[in-house]
């Protein structure tokens, strides 16, 4: 019962994190709570539906090309709507809602409101000691620990990842030594996109899809991000275990209600003690 | 003059429905006369700089409050209704010294997980709540004897409290106090060099707009009659950020404005709701991007700058 509680939360954990990284990602850079991230989420699983579900693809280059379609799709929406708003922060919140509202609504349009389904393309569980652990959870998991390891290397080791997190820390002076902005926003915004939406491949044949389809992922993004400390990349890890973990036991004991609004108290009065999260640094 | 003569046209509007005499426009005009209070408790808050997304909650609060304390305890509806507007603004005293502390998308994630937990009680506790069925039975508004049954009756009663609402907040406005927040918000560390007690400042526009949201809610419980959790989520307080926008923050004309405009929307496409959403978003991003200081500044040069 503990390991398969623990099993749950982990695998639960890792999507999280994916989450989550992207969204603490634009906001370091940005200053952007963008509530339209679970809907790049819901993008990636539209286009596995159509790739993979449809056209019959391979899962993986389905799930790839939902990550670069989601990214494109994010640095457009960068250029065009959230550029003009750099640094103001409130009309920057404002606009990611109008984003997220317009996205879901195209979804809308185009899929109408009922939910679809796409067919696993792993089946069958494993045993790890006393729990057992279902195939696709486990493909989701280790792609989740490869995409974690990649986003990591690159942020520690590319030119473009160190420069981001020079933006991150102070805009100004990172411009003076000759940062260019425009380029950091943009990738910055393009790679989080990626991220939900490969969040959101991976996910799709898991759960249904449909145009309302990110706004769970996406509130626990945010849970995640603010336990962690939002613009905390290992911030966000430890976040996302806490609250996957958090959550599968809760929600085996309980409901998967009460597992959320534990979660959100948990969140609530740990910012009321420590405004910057557990890992987030600097004044809020 | 111009500002008289916007005033002479939202007065004209706001007997349309009369003219109209059709119970469609008159439940749609009781609506907008019940969110533009909403949307003016917004405003205040956008106006000292903070993007609150509990005032779905506060509303929710008050509508429950209204109802359930008429129903189970059989409080006189007046009573239930001011009771309600205590309760929000109680809750916002008590979350304003913590919340309030921490400025920008802090207070904002801050207020959001508020608003969910508010929600989610309202979902879960359904032996008070009703839950995701709803609350029923809620009985009608009465005054000394005389209960409001037509929707006409309603209108009024709403429309009352949304000049109450109006001349408060232009009251503020036009005040010391209006320049006090202004300067909170322009240039903090100023204004508190002169002697301004910030926190203080903010957490008393907290809380007297929570009040106003939580009569809204009550208003909106008696005339509706029935209450559920999705009326008070997250997607309301985005609508009354998108009045603000659209209508402007500058004045507190803007949120008027912008809840004329914004609450007829979804009516008007009811035939296509998915393409009501569209609309909507699309309208969003003309405005930020665009008209930044919404509807008002279209019709009447603002003085001050946008929050």
């Amino acid at each position: 019962m503990i390991e398969q509680m623990i099993v749950n939360g982990l695998l639960a954990g890792f999507i999280y994190i994916i989450m989550a990284l992207g969204f603490t990602l634009i906001f370091g850079i940005m200053r952007i709570v963008n509530f339209a991230h679970g809907e790049f989420y819901m993008a990636g699983a539209v286009v596995v539906l159509f790739l993979f579900g449809a056209l019959g693809w391979n899962f993986f280059l389905a799930v790839v090309i939902a990550g670069f379609l989601a990214a494109a799709l994010g640095i457009v929406i960068e250029r065009v709507l959230f550029r003009p708003l750099v640094g103001n922060e409130l009309p920057g919140m404002i606009m990611s809602l109008a984003v997220g509202i317009t996205l879901q609504s195209i979804a809308l349009i185009l899929f109408g409101p009922s939910e679809q389904s796409v067919q696993r393309p792993f089946s069958g569980t494993w045993q790890l000691v006393n729990a057992v652990v279902p195939w696709d959870r486990t493909v989701v998991a280790i792609a989740a620990l490869v995409i974690l390891a990649a986003f990591y290397l690159f942020l520690k080791h590319s030119r473009l990842g160190l420069a981001m997190q020079a933006v991150a820390q102070d805009r100004e002076t990172s411009s003076l030594m000759g940062v260019e902005s425009g380029l950091i926003y943009a990738s910055a915004f393009g790679i989080a996109c990626a991220l939900a939406g490969l969040a959101g491949g991976l996910m799709a044949p898991i759960y249904t899809i449909g145009p309302y389809m990110g706004e769970l992922p996406m509130l626990k993004a945010f849970v995640v991000v603010i336990l962690g400390g939002l613009g905390s990349v290992p911030g966000a890890v430890l976040g996302g275990l806490l609250i996957g973990l958090s959550e599968s036991v809760l929600s085996t004991l309980f409901s998967s209600t009460t597992a959320l609004i534990a979660s959100f108290t948990i969140v609530l009065l740990i910012v009321v003690m420590r405004p910057t999260g557990l890992l987030g640094r600097g004044a809020p | 003059m111009k500002r008289l003569i916007l005033l002479a046209a939202i007065v004209l509007l706001a007997m349309i429905p009369w003219v109209a005499n059709n119970r469609y426009v008159f439940h749609i005009a009781t609506m907008i006369a019940i969110m533009a209070p909403l949307a003016l408790s917004m405003n205040l808050m956008l106006r000292i700089g903070q993007l609150s997304m509990a005032h779905s909650a506060f509303m929710g609060i008050g509508a429950y409050a209204s109802a359930l304390l008429t129903m189970r305890l059989g409080l006189p509806p007046l009573a239930s209704l001011l009771s309600g507007g205590v309760l929000a603004a109680l809750a916002a005293l008590v979350l304003g010294p913590v919340f309030l502390r921490i400025k920008g998308v802090y207070f904002v994630l801050l207020t959001y997980a508020f608003g969910q937990i508010v929600n989610l009680v309202f979902q879960e506790w359904t032996s008070l709540f009703g839950g995701n069925s709803g609350l029923y039975g809620i009985p009608k508004f009465s005054l000394a004897g005389y209960r409001l049954t037509a929707v006409s009756q309603y209108y009024v009663f709403a429309l009352l409290f949304t000049v109450l609402a109006y001349w408060m907040v232009r009251t503020i406005e036009r005040s010391d106090i209006g320049a006090i927040l202004q300067s909170l918000n322009e240039d903090e560390m100023l204004s508190r060099s002169i002697g301004a007690d910030a926190l203080s400042w903010r957490i008393a526009v907290f809380t007297f707009s929570a009040a106003i949201a939580g009569i809204s809610g009550g208003i909106y419980a008696f005339y509706i009659g029935f209450l559920s959790p999705q009326a008070f989520g997250f997607q309301l307080s985005v609508d009354l950020v998108v009045m603000n926008v659209i209508g402007g923050t500058s004045v507190a004309l803007g949120p008027l404005l912008g809840a004329i405009v914004v609450v007829p929307l979804p009516e008007l496409l009811r035939e296509a709701k998915q393409y009501q959403l569209l609309i909507y978003g699309l309208c969003l991003m003309v405005f930020l991007i665009f008209i930044k200081q919404g509807l008002v500044s279209l019709i009447d040069r603002p003085r001050r700058k946008p929050a």
